[in-house]
């Protein structure tokens, strides 16, 4: 067993931990690899950041493009053909 | 009887529910079926609508499942990455002994509005360019905030599976933005 994580393997473990609690021997070697290893650290970092821009964006109106003209019209008639039905 | 009216959730709710699903689906058509497939569950489904909860709640609700849906068809229909899918892209941003190939840079702290928009329109843009399985999945952890254990249930594939395809994604995102000059945003 190599006695520490490379970045590679780190960036495996510091995903994981971003969907679950790592056990305690994968948490240990991430810990060690974050203390010394700066773009480790960094990559870490940013996963969180993403996520939390990814999450406040949702929850606000935003100006990404709406419903297109032809689909928004698509939609209507649909709905209408069920009513009608 | 009724108040409620189709026509009306189309329009006060239409740009909303084909944003969120915009979001999460990757694709223009895609969202808008998901819009259209939402629109018809609710109107079978309104009489059995209480009406305790907001419209757009409830609509939000339905447009979940539709999303899922959709994805789950996709999944289905698109090969399921194999393991060597992407590892080669994977491979590139690190040296052979497992150190990265790059410096990561750090990112600056964007504050103001101009910034920020900025960044959303880049996430966006980076999401868009992952390959559509990739980037449902990381739409439905990072966006919707589901759990991956019920991410991997839904769509029926391996844990393992799904937590390759997170961790890719997570690379490639946190590359292109790095590619885009994210990391020189707000770092005056």
């Amino acid at each position: 067993m190599k006695w520490m994580t490379t970045c590679k393997e780190t960036t495996e473990l510091a995903s994981r931990a971003m969907d679950e609690r790592l056990p305690l021997p994968e948490r240990m070697a991430m810990r060690l690899h974050l203390a010394v290893c700066k773009n480790c650290t960094r990559f870490a970092q940013q996963l969180k950041e993403m996520r939390r821009q990814f999450r406040t964006e949702t929850a606000d109106k935003d100006e990404a493009p709406g419903l297109a003209h032809e689909a928004r019209q698509r939609i209507a008639n649909e709905l209408q053909k069920k009513l009608d039905s | 009887m009724n108040t409620l009216d189709a026509n009306t959730w189309l329009t006060e709710h239409g740009d909303y529910l084909f944003r969120m699903a915009r979001r999460q689906l990757h694709s223009d058509e895609l969202a808008e079926d998901a819009v259209q497939e939402t629109l018809l569950a609710a109107l079978a489904a309104q009489a059995r609508y209480a009406g305790d909860a907001a419209p757009r709640t409830w609509l939000t609700g339905i447009l979940k499942h539709k999303i899922i849906d959709l994805i789950r068809r996709q999944v289905r229909e698109v090969e399921i990455p194999r393991d060597a899918d992407g590892e080669e892209a994977v491979d590139s941003l690190f040296k052979q002994d497992g150190h990265w190939a790059e410096p990561i840079r750090p990112w600056g702290n964007p504050d103001t509005e101009a910034e920020l928009s900025q960044l959303r329109r880049m996430l966006d843009e980076c999401a868009d360019r992952l390959k559509p399985t990739m980037a449902q999945v990381f739409s439905l952890r990072e966006v919707a905030g589901m759990e991956t254990a019920e991410i991997c249930k839904e769509l029926g594939i391996t844990p393992t599976n799904c937590w390759v395809l997170l961790h890719r994604a997570r690379l490639f995102m946190r590359h292109c933005l790095e590619l885009n000059g994210f990391s020189k945003v707000g770092a005056a």
